[in-house]
């Protein structure tokens, strides 16, 4: 892919700043990657787990005899069978407990909840015999919850017999100064602002295959967090944590999904202990749609005061996460936070008072998904601005820049504490609108002679926090990351990270950084993640962090490595350290025609030919460094604010629609995305990652949606006919431009840049559409954008049919 | 998502296709798979025995002859959507086989399978009702023809028993002068029709002389639109919308809602096409 804007290349580096060809892509580009499923191990078993086909109920038996029966099969685990295996951690006192078993006990709460294991020597045989367990199994329906307002309703039936209520957890950040602005303002309106419920969806879907040798569990899962997992699983079933290997495959794609520890993570490597064979499972796709976590289902009920002249004197907002049943670990409240402290965006909008509500229902858990919360904050804080702007009769791109930040502004700390570090808020905006306007002007004339479709302009304004801390959310990890760096006697370097890598570029990106450190091409710099065996404990790839912990952490670990290396130089050339210079991959004495000292002569000199060391000098050429960004906070100071991101990135989009009056289609006709994410590393990775970023954000504004029956809490979806996932032919061709705001605290100003793309699309969309429909004073407030959605806003607005009645 | 136990078996013939469907407890013919095979890996459909067509031998590929097109059971869609003489005698087959699924998907989908599935949201079976065309069946009592619009009972249900196949589906040439579109909304390109329009339409003096019309994804079976067709009778662009709009909601009563579309949205989608049909079809006649 060839970036739109010229070369980052900057002084001092020879790598960081170019698109360096990614070395991830061969495997999958060629079919040689071995993903989960590819694992296969002699004698390996089976797993297929039952998952409750009631929302809501208990299970008053389940009857496993029929299919232990069937030909094939090796064994039938309940619940019962697992009695010694320990929950998954509650680790949060301010979040409800859900005690989650690794299996179902005596309770449902939700379509998927797995609740039996079938071991069989194959699949088909395994999935036969589950159809038995399943046909075995006699429920006691319960009532049922399936949203928001049902969770909330007074006398609503419980999840939870010992919680109080359905909330999991209700925090309101008061400011008593919001009140005030409220009093004072000229005007105010209430509106309700809707995300709806979608899933990460990666391509492909989780599995987990795990083996014992002696005492050592080795598990391969298709985990954004392998360290995790371990720590989890000896946790969870009483092992020693140093007899328990996770490796992670190469994964095909994960947007947050893979961030969680999933029941199969623990039961798969259980049945493997208890029968001493082999065992795998891979989610097939139709349980995926149920089995991984779901995202993005909240409600915003928000209130702005205001006055005549555009002027936001305030905004109150309540935001209410649909957490499914919550029966996930880590807990998946933390997006509604994320949400909640992000709620003005990338605006200079400081009374704001917020409150956090998450509820359970009988929904599939939901979770992490790129974005992480802030689709929903920009779609919420892009609709208020916008009907401000039309309720006052100003321009809508006037009003955001007088509302934006301004490079003096920063750091600028946010109604929550989030304190945004730096960034072009006010310029990128700018920018934008100077791509936009020929774009525009293009589409327009496209649609001048035809009366049946109306075209429109959205814009969203938006900060990324990136390398955030978990640790008010999940209540225990979050930090920074590690790297260990070793130049072997030959010369090459060994990077190993704590970090994981599933499609993103982290191994390509370490390359370059530890290239540039060491003086070194990245051809010669072998990088290693993904193996709890191999690589030093990390937290694992989430929150577009990669880029950060690797910069920091890599290039700590690498200075401290030159260093050695530098002394080790200078005695074997007899010359003073501070005369050695190291350049193009040799460390020479600077001024002198003497002949170079090679990494291969000092690492050889380091672990082999030891007489070459000076006296006193530690042996061995390998360091750590554990990077930990500067003001990443964990904890909320006693008035509850906190900085819970490391750094933030910012961006704008534009979007151009055509919206077909008589048929509601909306057709997304340009799209342009100036995005700042500090330096940038390797511009063709940052503009992939924009790129799939706004295809996933365009899915959530126009297309894919978990829908759920009202009455029942079943699921309406159950394949790919029922969620409609964008391709090439939804999505548009894209500009994209960078700035580069860099990072003041960071080593190389490096910020982030995983989840800009997906922000923007929500709130653009449903700019542009209720723009395109103004003359009928068409307000969109819910995603997804459909044509059924278009169609009832116009007949709600009275609006003539269209075309067809000679009226468009 | 792996099926449950069934056999198999490959005839060589129509004959031994049928026998090996008789003697089967719930036998299906397997020809591109495109819809069968998923529904059989959700385990939503129960077959016993799937009865693999592909290498049968006595059946006819894609006859075209001035009087229509002939299709046999084995003839994908891409083979018919690529056949410029069908194109040329049955403009509907090229028109309807665009918007049916993917490349890959017509690579294997068949016709005659797409037909014989009788999916409510396909559209060869509502181009084979607008068309008239006439469905050739082989069973156990020999060989027999229904018209397409005593073939489709309702959703995926048809006139087939089960020991019966479906051998060829006979599409008459389009009238001379008429004017076929097919023409749909649907979520995503490719995607089942949300609502979707089969028009033939005869065009003559500015105005539409006689239309056979036919709705896709609004109800059970595909069935012509009687109300519109009226309403189409002599309808020239000057007439108001409004007429033909109202018949074809009145026509769409069965119209339902599903996570995709609401019935209403239906019921008005396909009047907005039928309009938009009758436009082109006037003023393509004009232009030839």
């Amino acid at each position: 892919m060839i970036p739109s804007s010229g070369p980052h290349i900057r002084s001092g580096t020879r790598f960081v700043g170019r698109s360096v060809p990614r070395r991830e892509d061969r495997g999958p580009l060629t079919g040689g990657s071995r993903y989960i499923a590819d694992v296969k191990l002699a004698g390996m078993l089976e797993v297929v787990f039952v998952r409750s086909t009631e929302a809501h109920a208990r299970i008053v038996s389940v009857d496993t005899s029929e299919a232990r029966a069937v030909d094939g099969v090796e064994a039938v685990f309940t619940a019962t069978d697992l009695a010694e295996v320990e929950s998954f951690p509650d680790h949060i006192d301010s979040i409800g407990p859900v005690r989650q078993r690794p299996l179902a006990t005596d309770r449902v709460r939700y379509v998927g909840s797995p609740y039996a294991a079938v071991v069989a020597t194959d699949r088909y045989v395994a999935e036969d015999a589950a159809a038995l367990v399943a046909a075995g199994t006699e429920y006691e329906p319960l009532p049922t919850v399936a949203d928001i307002q049902q969770a909330l309703a007074p006398g609503a039936p419980k999840l939870y017999d010992d919680w109080d209520d359905n909330r999991s957890v209700d925090i309101a950040y008061p400011r008593p100064e919001a009140d005030r602005a409220f009093a004072e303002a000229d005007h105010t309106f209430t509106a309700t602002y809707v995300s709806q419920r979608q899933t990460g969806l990666p391509i492909e879907t989780r599995g987990v295959v795990s083996d014992i040798d002696g005492g050592t569990l080795t598990v391969w899962t298709s985990t954004q967090s392998p360290h995790m997992v371990r720590t989890t699983i000896a946790l969870m079933l009483g092992v020693p944590e140093p007899q328990v290997r996770v490796i992670h495959p190469v994964i095909g794609g994960g947007f947050g999904v893979k961030t969680h520890i999933y029941p199969e993570d623990i039961v798969v490597p259980w049945i493997t202990r208890r029968l001493g064979r082999p065992a795998r499972w891979i989610e097939d796709r139709m349980e995926s749609l149920l089995a991984s976590v779901h995202a993005r289902d909240q409600r915003h009920d928000v209130e702005v005061a205001y006055d005549g002249d555009g002027t936001i004197r305030a905004v109150r907002c309540t935001s209410t996460l649909d957490l499914g049943s919550g029966e996930i670990f880590y807990p998946g409240t933390a997006p509604v936070f994320a949400t909640n402290s992000c709620i003005t965006g990338a605006y200079d909008l400081s009374k704001v008072q917020t409150r956090a509500v998450a509820v359970v229902t009988n929904k599939t858990p939901s979770g992490a998904y790129r974005g992480f919360g802030i689709p929903e904050s920009t779609l919420v804080i892009e609709r208020v601005i916008d009907r401000v702007a039309r309720l006052t009769g100003t321009d809508r791109a006037e009003l955001r820049r007088r509302l934006l930040l301004r490079p003096g502004q920063t750091p600028y700390v946010m109604h929550a504490g989030g304190r945004i570090d730096s960034g072009s808020h006010a310029e990128s905006f700018e920018q934008a609108l100077e791509l936009a306007a020929p774009a525009l002007k293009r589409v327009r004339a496209r649609h001048a002679h035809d009366p049946d479709v109306r075209v429109g302009v959205g814009y969203a304004n938006y900060v990324e926090p990136t390398s955030p801390s978990y640790f008010r959310t999940t209540g225990h990890w979050g930090g920074g990351d590690a790297a260990t760096v070793r130049v072997d006697p030959d010369g090459s370097v060994r990077v190993a990270v704590g970090l994981s890598a599933f499609g993103q570029g982290a191994e390509t990106t370490a390359a370059q950084l530890a290239a540039d450190a060491l003086g070194v091409s990245p051809s010669e710099v072998t990088v290693v993640l993904g193996d709890t065996e191999r690589a030093p404990y990390g937290l694992g790839s989430w929150g577009s962090r990669g880029a950060m912990m690797l910069t920091g952490s890599v290039m700590l670990a690498s200075e401290r490595l030159t260093a050695k290396a530098r002394a080790i130089a200078a005695h074997m050339l007899e010359a003073a350290e501070s005369d050695i210079v190291l350049a193009d991959g040799a460390f020479h004495v600077a001024g002198s025609s003497q002949p170079s000292i090679s990494w291969a002569q000092v690492a050889t000199a380091a672990w082999i030919r030891k007489v070459d060391l000076p006296d006193g000098m530690e042996e061995g050429l390998e360091t750590s460094g554990y990077y930990h960004p500067e003001h990443l906070e964990h904890q909320p100071d006693d008035t509850g604010r906190f900085n819970s991101a490391a750094s933030w990135s910012n961006g704008a989009h534009i979007g151009i629609v055509s919206v077909r009056l008589s048929t509601g289609e909306v057709s997304i006709e340009d799209y342009i995305v100036v995005h700042d994410c500090g330096t940038v590393i390797n511009p063709a990775l940052v503009e992939g990652q924009i790129h799939g970023g706004v295809a996933q954000g365009i899915a959530g504004a126009m297309y894919e949606h978990l829908q759920y029956d009202s009455d029942t809490a079943y699921p309406r979806f159950a394949s790919f006919m029922d969620y409609l996932v964008p391709t090439c032919a939804e999505v548009p061709r894209l500009s994209v431009d960078h700035r580069e705001s860099p990072a003041p605290d960071q080593p190389l100003g490096v910020k982030g840049c995983g989840e800009g793309g997906t922000i923007g699309p929500p709130a653009v969309v449903l700019g542009a559409v209720s723009d395109a429909l103004s003359e009928w004073g068409v307000e969109l407030t819910e995603c997804p954008v459909t044509p059924v959605a278009v169609r009832a806003a116009l007949r709600a607005a009275g609006a003539a049919r269209g075309r067809a009645e000679g009226n468009p | 998502m792996k099926p449950a136990p069934f056999d198999y078996c490959r005839p060589a013939t129509v004959v031994e296709a049928v026998e090996a469907l008789g003697s089967a407890e719930s036998g299906r013919v397997l020809a591109g798979g495109q819809s069968l095979i998923p529904a059989m890996n959700f385990r939503l459909t129960d077959v016993s025995l799937l009865v693999d067509i592909g290498h049968v031998t006595d059946l006819p590929g894609v006859d075209t002859e001035v009087a229509g097109v002939t299709v046999g059971a084995t003839a994908t869609q891409s083979r018919v959507l690529n056949d410029d003489d069908a194109a040329r005698v049955v403009p509907g087959l090229r028109a309807a086989l665009r918007h049916v699924g993917h490349l890959q998907i017509r690579n294997r989908g068949t016709v005659c399978g797409s037909i014989a599935h009788a999916d409510p949201a396909a559209e060869l079976p509502a181009l084979a009702v607008a068309a008239g065309a006439v469905i050739g069946i082989t069973g156990p009592d020999g060989h027999r023809t229904v018209a397409a619009s005593d073939f489709f009972l309702g959703p995926f249900w048809t006139a087939l028993s089960d020991a019966e196949v479906v051998t060829e589906v006979h599409f008459p040439a389009a009238p001379v002068g008429s004017v076929t579109s097919v023409d749909e909304i649907s979520r995503r390109a490719g995607d089942f029709a949300v609502a979707g329009l089969v028009a033939v339409i005869e065009v003559g003096d500015g105005a539409v002389r006689s239309a056979r019309l036919v709705g896709f994804g609004v109800g059970g079976a595909p069935a012509r639109l009687a109300s519109a067709e009226a309403a189409m009778a002599g309808w020239a662009p000057d007439h108001p919308d409004r007429r033909l709009m109202e018949a074809a909601v009145e026509d769409t009563a069965d119209a339902f809602d599903d996570i995709h579309a609401t019935a209403w949205y239906r019921r008005e989608a396909v009047a907005t096409l039928l309009v938009r049909a009758a436009r082109r079809a006037l003023a393509n006649g004009e232009t030839s």
